[in-house]
């Protein structure tokens, strides 16, 4: 199931589905949705080491700044940072927009394969820089993304600044704020001298605790 | 001199990067790099002196990301001074250097235009026009566009260059290693779209370095009849402490750029990691080759984003049904402006083998130009296929051309001055490929030979507008064979000799040939099969019917132009297949029935009512109906919604299965039982049914009773809006008129639409906690203007407590909860 990249249990999980396995009409149809979105998907990823100070409690990550306290706890020990940006492009999105005006139920699906591949992504590049770097003897925290805790969205136009990602990546933000691809996500990942265990992931480090989506501690995680 | 006329006689230079040359001057992360004109100019000249001593012809003045998104009106600088200053700056470096060009340089605006993003077409052109206005008024000699991902900005840029000036025109685009721009686009698009519109010298930037864009540039050359340059970056870039560094020194840049002058690359310079000692280099390199001439092709192709079309080679399939002439569905489909029934015919289109498809909303009494433009904005957001643009109407094909995103086919032109003389000017300055019709003022000539002199007429009128015999399709009339004999035969001709003797291509509406005659495939599918014999390059026709499909892909195969036949194999391998496994079955359904002692022949008669399986499934007096909808069988749900209607009127129907159906499945995803897709599917196969029943009620004059209107949107700042869309779909089922206001709303815009129609129910969507305001901003707007109105809320951020905080009526967590809202508060009423 996981050779093409996309974690059936995240794709159904984000259908609202938790643990219960789908009918076969609704797997069918998760199929083929990863079957299409597969062909349009344009994976493109970057990221730049930084390094970081604190001082007065905020943050300078070398390309924004931040007085966000989840992210300056997540980064605690930290004197460098990953910064990363990461989409798989407009065809996706083009995709979505198209299903949303012929046939909902399949714009629904892909959208929750779309969200399940973009994490897959940030994952395995998180899992190749992490061998990286513990080869130099650094280990890497958990990625953290804005939006997660207290950490503001509104250093995205920094974030992204600094990483060039509007032309590397064609990242852009809407009036709004908003990424453009929809299927983006941009990180901070702490670089550590020491190896040490961090609780909180994304989904378990949000406030809203009885969000239906949420993942369930030992549910979902290949590692 | 005019640096056109320069590249006539020899090989252009640019500069190289201008941002790490300012950063190694101390430009900080973050800070604009335009800013700089006004804080440091003199930093800014140097860097052009050094680009300039060192050989380059051309500086690219500072201006890159100069624009009205990045420096706002009343927010420290003015844009204005920033590109005067830029485009002044390049030109005293000039003058000081005793030689050179000053360049405006436009790139990317930064935001991602609609559909994909928010940023309307015209307003990026206008953004462009504020710039490309100032860097005239300042003197510049010419305007780069270039760092281009999305072909739909580019098209936005290079007409705000036309439009506010006649400088020449160098236009560039950023592809990735698999040859993509970042929206989609290739190298043939681009230059599709670029030479439509009329751009002077097209190429490639920023992105890849030498090595790799080399392929991609001997590509470009082989489909474009344009000067070409290319400007890569230094190679591939990695990080190195935090810094960018690139992997190609001077020496090794100069040495790739070799390549590219040797494949007939007229303008060579840099991008990214590009410095002075490059282009110094470069010039040493190759400034000594020998300048290769343009090579002119004739290649007639149309564009969409993502795809060209080439006419002339394989016959091309123009989908002929988004027309309304005798498609009563359809015309009730524009005047309620139902896109979603014209996607679809669009979609099936596709599917059935359509390369390109016609466009044509003329309806007596609707406002021509905004339907159509409304038609293609939304077709070119669903497929990939260029389009028809179809309209007698020259303000529908003016507005048409200009927001469509790639070069368009227009239909059409013809020998009439006045019409010429109306069409002609809309070509040249967007783009296209125009259908010329072989009639006159004198009117449609009975014999070929006429038919070719007017042909003739429209080419040259044409040329003397700079439009090209290649970008000009001729249409050889085809007129029914009932009236006149020997019209077919005429016909025929024309299009044999237009292609022999006058060189040119042709296309024809082929089902006009059987009007008036019964069964008119057959003579359809016949007349195709000639007209492609005679060399026809495109046909407007249906693709979906099986005997003129039949006809192309044979014809292909025949004429070895479909490799292996793979292109028939796929079309009727299966359905091949599939008839076998159906004669197979019906043998051993004989063959038991004989078992049985039956008197079976060995072929059933007629399906009568399906006993499949499926009926065994649950409730015994389920109907198929019923049960089509519950199980998200679209398919399936059309059928038994054909069956259901033998024996009872379109209401009963659906009062008595349909709801029913649709009740149960809310009622189980309410309960856990069903989830959100099948909750859709079920939706999707109920919609399915009520096409049927819409059908079928339309011609007997009744209506379903409209339950009330719903007004949707999600609001200012949000542009997520599957959550909306999912609202819509079920509420439509369950018989609500749905006013969709889109994303992204102001609130002005609801409020306004929820006055004008007296609106009893306004659904809002936010999904991002930085728009819960603008939600709450809108509830507000709307207390006050419609006060009747009930406001139901839902998206991921909001809960019960926070939707009653920012006082609307209901929380919906989900779109049943909405439907069971606008049911009760309907009721009420």
């Amino acid at each position: 199931m996981m050779e093409d990249g996309v974690r059936r249990s995240e794709v159904f999980r984000y259908l609202g589905y938790g643990n219960r396995v789908p009918d076969e009409e609704t797997g069918e149809l998760a199929e083929e949705c990863i079957k299409e979105l597969l062909r349009v998907s344009e994976e493109r990823i970057c990221v730049r080491e930084f390094p970081v100070t604190v001082r007065d409690g905020s943050l300078d990550c070398g390309c924004f700044q931040t007085s966000s306290r989840s992210l300056l706890k997540n980064l605690g020990g930290c004197a460098r940072v990953l910064v990363m940006a990461a989409t798989l492009g407009t065809g996706v999105d083009r995709l979505l927009l198209k299903y949303g005006k012929l046939f909902m139920a399949r714009a629904v699906v892909m959208q929750a394969a779309a969200a399940a591949l973009i994490e897959e992504v940030c994952d395995r590049n998180f899992e190749s820089w992490r061998k990286e770097y513990e080869e130099k003897g650094l280990y890497l925290r958990p990625r953290f993304s804005p939006g997660y805790g207290d950490f503001p969205l509104s250093v995205q136009k920094d974030l992204l600044g600094g990483l060039e990602a509007g032309k590397r990546l064609g990242i852009t933000l809407t009036e709004g704020g908003l990424m453009m691809p929809s299927k983006s996500v941009t990180a901070v990942i702490g670089i550590s001298p020491v190896k040490g265990f961090c609780r909180t992931e994304g989904c378990e480090a949000c406030e809203k605790k009885d969000c239906p989506y949420r993942r369930s501690l030992g549910q979902g995680r290949e590692t | 001199m005019d640096i056109r006329d320069e590249l006539k006689r020899r090989r252009i230079f640019f500069d190289g990067g201008m941002g790490s040359m300012l950063q190694e001057r101390g430009l900080l992360p973050g800070e604009l790099p335009e800013t700089w004109n006004l804080s440091h100019p003199e930093a800014v000249k140097e860097i052009h002196l050094e680009y300039l001593r060192a050989g380059a012809d051309v500086v690219t003045a500072n201006t890159f990301g100069a624009n009205g998104f990045k420096y706002k009106k009343d927010e420290g600088y003015s844009l204005g001074s920033i590109v005067t200053a830029g485009v002044s700056l390049a030109k005293e470096a000039v003058k000081e250097a005793g030689h050179g060009y000053a360049a405006l340089d436009l790139g990317p605006t930064g935001r991602l235009l609609a559909p994909c993003g928010d940023l309307d077409f015209e307003d990026a052109c206008k953004a462009y026009k504020e710039v490309v206005e100032a860097g005239v008024r300042a003197g510049a000699d010419l305007i780069v566009i270039e760092t281009m991902g999305d072909s739909y900005e580019l098209k936005a840029a290079v007409l705000a260059a036309k439009e506010v000036s006649s400088l020449p025109v160098f236009a560039t685009v950023t592809l990735d290693e698999r040859g993509k721009m970042l929206t989609g686009g290739t190298v043939e698009t681009a230059a599709a779209l670029l030479e439509g519109l009329g751009a002077d010298v097209i190429g490639l930037n920023c992105g890849l370095g030498p090595v790799q864009l080399l392929p991609f540039m001997k590509h470009l050359r082989s489909v474009s009849s344009l000067p070409l340059m290319v400007n890569p970056n230094a190679g591939l870039p990695r990080s190195e402490n935090g810094r960018t560094v690139y992997d190609i020194d001077a020496r090794g840049f100069a040495q790739a750029m070799k390549a590219m002058a040797e494949c007939g690359v007229s303008v060579l310079g840099g991008c990214c990691g590009t410095t002075p000692e490059h282009i110094r280099r470069l010039r040493e390199t190759c400034g000594p080759l020998p300048l290769l001439p343009v090579e002119k092709k004739d290649r007639t192709v149309v564009s969409s984003y993502g795809r060209t079309v080439i006419l002339g080679e394989r016959p091309v399939i123009i989908g002929e049904r988004i027309n309304p002439t005798g498609k009563p569905r359809l015309k009730q489909a524009l005047k309620d402006r139902d896109m979603a029934y014209i996607l679809n015919m669009a979609a099936s289109q596709e599917e059935n083998g359509a390369d390109i498809l016609d466009v044509n909303v003329g309806l007596p009494g609707i406002d021509e130009a905004a339907v159509m433009t409304e038609t293609v904005r939304e077709l070119q957001s669903v497929t990939d296929l260029p389009l028809q643009i179809d309209t007698s109407d020259v303000k529908a094909m003016e507005q048409a051309m200009r927001i469509y995103n790639g070069k368009p086919m227009v239909n059409s032109v013809n020998g009439k001055k006045e019409v010429m003389e109306a069409v002609f000017p809309l070509v040249r300055k967007y783009g296209g490929v125009v259908v010329a019709l072989c009639l006159d003022e004198n009117g449609i000539p009975e014999t070929a030979a006429r038919r070719l002199a007017v042909a003739k007429k429209i080419y040259e009128t044409a040329a003397s507008y700079g439009i090209e015999k290649k970008d000009i399709l001729v249409d050889a009339l085809c007129m029914a064979v009932s009236s006149d004999k020997n019209g077919a035969m005429t016909t025929l001709e024309t299009v044999k000799r237009v292609r022999e003797e006058l060189g040119g291509k042709t296309v024809l509406g082929v089902s006009n040939i059987s009007f008036g005659l019964p069964m008119r495939e057959h003579i359809n599918s016949a007349f195709f099969l000639l007209a492609l014999e005679n060399g026809l390059s495109a046909a407007i026709i249906n693709p979906g019917l099986p005997a003129m499909a039949a006809a192309y892909k044979s014809f292909l195969v025949l004429h070895g132009m479909d490799e292996n036949c793979s292109g028939y194999v796929e079309k009727y391998g299966q359905e091949e297949a599939a008839r076998k496994a159906e004669q197979e079955a019906r043998k051993e359904a004989a063959a038991g029935m004989r078992k049985n002692g039956s008197q079976g022949t060995g072929e059933t008669e007629g399906s009568g009512v399906p006993h499949g399986p499926a009926a065994l499934e649950g409730d015994p007096a389920e109907t198929p109906l019923k049960r089509s909808i519950k199980k998200g069988m679209i398919q399936a749900a059309e059928t038994a919604a054909r069956n259901a209607l033998l024996s009872a009127d379109a209401l009963t129907v659906i009062n008595r299965e349909m709801i029913p159906a649709l009740d149960e499945v809310g009622k189980g995803f309410e309960a856990g039982t069903v989830f959100l897709p099948q909750l859709l599917m079920s939706a999707e196969a109920a919609r399915a049914a009520f096409g049927i029943m819409k059908e079928k009620m339309t011609k007997d004059g009744v209506e379903r009773e409209n339950r009330g209107t719903v007004i949707l949107a999600t609001v200012k700042g949000d542009i997520h809006d599957i959550g909306k869309n999912i609202v819509k779909v079920l509420l439509e089922n369950y018989g609500f008129q749905v006013m969709d206001l889109g994303r992204d709303v102001p609130p002005e815009i609801i409020a306004a639409a929820a006055v004008e129609g007296h609106v009893p129910v306004v659904g809002l969507s936010a999904l991002m906690t930085t728009t819960v305001p603008a939600m709450e901003e809108t509830i507000r707007l709307l207390r006050e203007k419609a006060p009747w109105a009930k406001i139901m809320v839902g998206g991921a951020v909001l809960t019960e407590e926070y939707a009653n905080s920012i006082g609307a009526d209901a929380y919906c967590k989900d779109a049943m909860a909405s439907v069971n809202f606008a049911v009760k508060y309907v009721k009420k009423i």
